[in-house]
């Protein structure tokens, strides 16, 4: 069972590692042309017109964009986190309710194989791709940092990790969900409603001191990443949050699933 | 003692309020075929969903070889064969592919008896399933059931989509695994189609199984169609205490299950103005009981 969901899955993993390695693969070509002295001159000035809370968003406030590598650790981290943030809520709103959609669950029930080892093996599946995901990535980057120039390799190493903080709790919440659910159709709209809604809520906490505490509310909290790029090192705190967050939705998916009318 | 492979004792089934099962109870002997008869909403296919595990039941015992059935019991799943009304199996799997996927759960080896199935039942193993016709699909799902050699297959409309002479090579499969010890449970709305080669039949009707009885007793046909046109129709009607089908003025036909000798016991003490009896097949007995 396990050799067939790395295949059926395959297809998604591979279209959505695509495209970020297409997105940023293109950002790194044209950089170095985009990149003149000229430009950065126009950019500073367009920099100042910013409010500072907009330019944090992005980390612009304390990383300079002038290198790919810095362009990487401002707006490229922010699409990595939602891009890897849509494919684990995707994968964890579908991966297991689509047998229900698709009704092979009746032909999947019949056989000798208990619930919670069909829910294990998707939960394996997802949790390697996800990893996967980001390791390739991660030594697709790498290769670019290291053909364009210098960069801190521990930070860049810590950075690369990151998106696995909110992608594990972002799977294991829609996962979680999709048990009281029978179709498909109704997962799209709340993976990515949730994928966005926990962005928002993490942008706004960050406009404001008076709504700092909204990001109490969002994943997107746990990707600390202005303390990685301040500290070079992992937030502890945002480790322990996400494990156990994840660990939280996995169990309560797996004692929803074993009672589960499938059908 | 009977020895019972399957026991179901007071089944419930309810979605919320609707209800899909109201009280199914009925033992199955090993090696016994058992017709499970009734309309399309009478709550068939519940009842097998919730033998095998795929819903849960309400209220009720499902003993299987006299123990509660355990899904979380391999051995006792690997005993079990089910073929659903509706097959939806893996698109995009070639009929081989999925053959040999379905191999990989169970411990023995299957080979054999695939080889046989796929030969009687004329399957081509490199079609796609996503290009099978219903019937196609039909035959893949019943090498699925079959595969593993069951103790117990659990067959809900098998037959449908199936031609006749695919439906007769099925048949002949049942009776052979029959002939081998297993015991099957065979769901249908068409009773001359299970009548043939089923032990017992059971018929059932919103959700409550309201007739049970051996083939060989329902094949006797002692039923039969009774017309009675009486003033004192009223008395009899209480005195006879029939299914009634038809009634127009003092004229009413019943489904008889009354010996003549004593029929006619009970109608001497009344006037009657005329009286039928009328042999009635068991397409429009089962028809009747629906009504």
């Amino acid at each position: 069972m396990l050799k067939r969901e790395f295949k059926v899955n395959l297809k998604s993993f591979i279209i959505y590692l695509s495209i970020l390695m297409i997105m940023f693969l293109v950002v790194y070509l044209i950089y170095p042309y985009i990149v003149t002295d000229e430009t950065m001159k126009s950019m500073d000035e367009l920099m100042k017109i910013f409010p500072e809370e907009v330019l944090k968003t992005f980390n612009m406030d304390m990383v300079s964009i002038t290198t790919a590598y810095g362009w990487f650790k401002s707006e490229g981290f922010t699409f990595i986190l939602l891009i890897i943030g849509i494919y684990a809520s995707m994968l964890g709103g579908n991966i297991v309710l689509k047998e229900e959609n698709d009704k092979t669950i009746e032909y999947l029930s019949s056989l000798p194989i208990k619930r919670k080892t069909i829910l294990s093996n998707k939960i394996l599946v997802s949790i390697t791709y996800i990893i996967l995901m980001l390791l390739i990535f991660g030594i697709f980057n790498y290769i670019a940092f290291l053909i364009s120039g210098e960069f801190n390799q521990k930070e860049f190493i810590l950075l690369s990790i990151t998106p696995l903080f909110i992608a594990l709790p972002l799977f294991s919440i829609n996962l979680f969900i999709s048990m009281f659910l029978h179709k498909t159709r109704k997962t799209i709209g709340i993976s990515l409603g949730l994928v966005f809604i926990f962005y928002i809520i993490n942008v706004l906490s960050e406009l404001s001191d008076k709504v700092e505490f909204l990001k109490y509310f969002s994943i997107y909290t746990l990707a600390d990443t202005r303390n990685i790029i301040t500290n070079v090192k992992l937030n502890p705190i945002c480790i322990t949050i996400s494990i156990l967050i994840t660990c939280i939705f996995v169990i309560t998916s797996y004692i929803r699933y074993t009672k589960k009318e499938l059908i | 003692m009977e020895e019972y492979i399957l026991e179901i004792k007071h089944l419930k089934k309810y979605y919320g309020r609707a209800k899909g099962v109201e009280d199914v109870s009925l033992k199955i002997s090993k090696g016994d075929i058992y017709g499970f008869i009734g309309p399309n909403g009478a709550g068939k296919s519940t009842t097998l969903r919730t033998i095998i595990g795929l819903i849960n039941k309400t209220e009720g015992d499902i003993l299987f070889e006299g123990k509660e059935i355990n899904y979380n019991d391999l051995e006792t799943k690997s005993k079990i064969g089910y073929l659903p009304s509706e097959i939806n199996l893996y698109d995009d799997m070639t009929i081989k592919q999925l053959f040999d996927y379905h191999e990989t759960f169970y411990k023995k080896d299957l080979t054999k008896r695939r080889k046989e199935l796929v030969k009687k039942l004329k399957i081509d193993e490199t079609k796609k399933i996503e290009d099978l016709s219903l019937g196609n699909l039909k035959k893949v799902g019943i090498v699925l059931a079959l595969m593993h050699e069951p103790e117990l297959l659990i067959l809900d409309e098998a037959t449908s989509g199936l031609d006749p002479i695919m439906q007769n090579t099925f048949h002949n499969i049942l009776l052979e695994e029959k002939k081998k010890g297993t015991t099957i449970l065979y769901s249908s709305h068409i009773l001359s189609e299970v009548s043939n080669i089923c032990d017992k039949i059971g018929f059932i009707k919103d959700g409550i199984i309201i007739k049970e009885d051996l083939t060989e007793n329902i094949n006797k046909n002692h039923y039969t169609y009774l017309v009675i046109k009486s003033k004192d129709i009223e008395k009899i009607k209480k005195e006879l205490n029939l299914k009634i089908v038809k009634e127009e003025n003092n004229k009413v036909t019943f489904i008889n299950n009354i010996m003549p000798n004593e029929l006619l016991k009970k109608l001497t003490k009344y006037k009657i103005d005329q009286l039928l009896i009328n042999e009635i097949s068991l397409e429009d007995l089962f028809i009747n009981y629906y009504k």
